[in-house]
């Protein structure tokens, strides 16, 4: 057994970001939560988790904002970035994405499917 | 006198101080049992999950056997919160959970309660659920007095899903003093393709504001399996059940649907033109231009605004059709492709080229020489005053000069 992927969880609404962990943490993953914009760049600069899960509307940073934040921090560039949003306007989705995340799940949302996506962005990348 | 005085301070103080009591006491006994609930919520919340994420067969063995009267509220709340945030198996399970432990059952009984808004509680509930067996309840529920339990009921019909849901909901369609028309039309619409057959089905029987709204429906769904039966409606005597129509074949954008539409432009009848006009520029139809180059000189100006904006969105050859019309002997249709050029950025771009040689030098002449002799010159100063070419800035007051010298002579 390797050592369990460490993930981040930014959320603020608390009934989907225990799901959320709940989830992460049936399936071995070590899950760390932020409630806030803010609290979640600081714990993506400190733990370097190997992935990112994020809602976009957050107090204090919205979801774009921490991603163009992890972006540009050459530590953390390459974390790959879930965006986890009830937004589902196609616009929102074609921003999250151009703004650099690497998946988009629109809540509600599957749970299986969701888990697949966030074994998919873990998987070492080829170059 | 004075004893009496004093007696009734301090009665009132008294009063007083009793109300402050219970107001404290009970602000206590509140925050005692919220705190209970958090605590407890923090130990059962896991099991629910683990439920949900298919740890178990039944909620009841995933609570260990079973659950105290005083957890069964701290359970439903947990049950309800996760419902809505999820989708697939775990929100099958959930569902499957609220209907194990006699919630449902609960909800249904307070659906024909004396409180409404313990009924507009339960409706909604229900709705999160997703009890099928709830569908005939929440349909009698429609016919509420209180209008927030009807829009409930009407959400829950909704979410719940499947036919029997639907055709309550296709009949409240029929009734715009007591229904939001919009609202029902929203739920239906998130309903998705299940409404389609019960629609086309029931529109023939429901009056004509109803059918109205059947047909923007399904062009809101893409239902691809209505186009023949859109298609024919195309041909209804009430014109504006053919607009309609029309409309929502475009936004469904089934080419197929493009020689039905081009004939829809003869229509005698304005809003079928219109709306014909504007589905053929969603089905970015090339065939249509001469249809609509015909359809720009209409006498209706909502024709002719669709129309440009079709010839737009057909794409260069559409584009190309804007700018033959510019010389068109009619003032309306000319006045409208110049707009439409203007709006969709081609006369910048057409100015720009002032600047190049040979063909495309001959063609923007031609293009803004147009544009100066239909009168469209606003445009034309503001590029004339601020572009960053010289080149182009003389060109552009060489064309406008010559315009002007004309006019003179």
């Amino acid at each position: 057994m390797g050592v369990a992927k460490r993930i981040l969880v930014a959320e603020d609404d608390p009934v989907t970001r225990r799901f959320v962990v709940s989830l992460l943490e049936e399936r071995g993953y070590e899950v760390l939560v932020a409630e806030d914009g803010e609290h979640a760049l600081a714990t993506a600069k400190s733990a370097r988790p190997d992935l990112i899960v994020s809602d976009l509307v957050m107090p204090y940073r919205d979801g774009y904002e921490v991603l163009r934040a992890i972006r540009n921090d050459d530590r953390i560039k390459d974390t790959p970035v879930l965006i986890l949003s009830m937004r589902d306007h196609e616009e929102d989705i074609v921003r999250g994405l151009e703004e650099g995340a690497d998946d988009y799940v629109v809540k509600p949302f599957n749970a299986r499917e969701f888990v697949l996506r966030v074994r998919k962005l873990l998987e070492p990348r080829t170059a | 006198m004075r004893s009496a005085l004093v007696g009734a301070v301090l009665g009132i103080a008294l009063i007083f101080l009793l109300l402050t009591l219970l107001i404290i006491l009970g602000k206590a006994q509140r925050e005692l049992r919220e705190g209970w609930r958090r605590r407890r919520r923090r130990v059962l919340e896991p099991l629910v999950l683990k439920y949900a994420h298919g740890a178990s067969v039944s909620i009841l063995s995933a609570l260990g056997g079973g659950i105290n009267a005083r957890d069964r509220g701290v359970v439903e709340a947990i049950l309800l919160d996760h419902v809505s945030r999820v989708r697939g198996i775990e929100h099958e399970r959930l569902c499957r959970a609220l209907d194990e432990l006699g919630f449902v059952d609960r909800f249904l009984e307070a659906l024909t309660g004396a409180r409404w808004w313990h009924r507009a509680e339960a409706a909604e509930n229900l709705g999160l659920s997703g009890a099928k067996r709830a569908t005939a309840k929440l349909a009698a529920a429609l016919s509420d007095d209180i209008p927030e339990v009807r829009l409930r009921a009407a959400k829950a019909l909704g979410l719940v899903g499947g036919r029997a849901a639907v055709l309550p909901l296709v009949n409240a369609l029929t009734e715009p003093n007591r229904w939001s028309t919009i609202r029902i039309a929203d739920i239906l619409t998130s309903m998705g393709h299940e409404v389609v057959r019960e629609l086309m089905d029931a529109t023939p029987k429901l009056n004509p504001h109803a059918r109205l709204a059947a047909l923007d429906i399904l062009g809101r769904v893409h239902a691809l399996e209505s186009v023949p039966w859109l298609l024919s409606r195309l041909t209804d005597p009430e014109r504006d059940i053919r607009a309609r129509a029309a409309h929502a074949l475009g936004a469904i954008g089934v080419v197929d649907a493009a020689p039905e539409l081009r004939r829809a432009l003869s229509d005698p009848e304005w809003p079928v033109r219109a709306m014909a006009a504007k589905a053929l520029g969603r089905l970015h139809d090339a065939e249509a231009i001469p249809a609509l180059c015909a359809a720009l000189r209409d006498r209706e100006w909502w024709v002719r605004v669709n129309a440009a904006e079709a010839l737009r969105r057909a794409g260069p050859m559409g584009v190309e059709a804007l700018e033959g019309m510019l010389a068109d002997a009619d003032l309306y249709a000319k006045h409208q492709a110049c707009l439409m050029l203007e709006d969709a950025g081609v006369l910048d771009r057409r100015v720009a080229q002032l600047a190049a040689s040979g063909a495309v030098r001959a063609a923007a002449d031609a293009v803004v020489t147009r544009f100066i002799q239909a009168g469209q010159v606003s445009r034309l100063r503001e590029i004339q005053a601020t572009h960053p070419e010289a080149a182009v800035r003389e060109a552009l007051a060489r064309l406008l000069a010559g315009a002007l010298l004309q006019e003179a002579g």
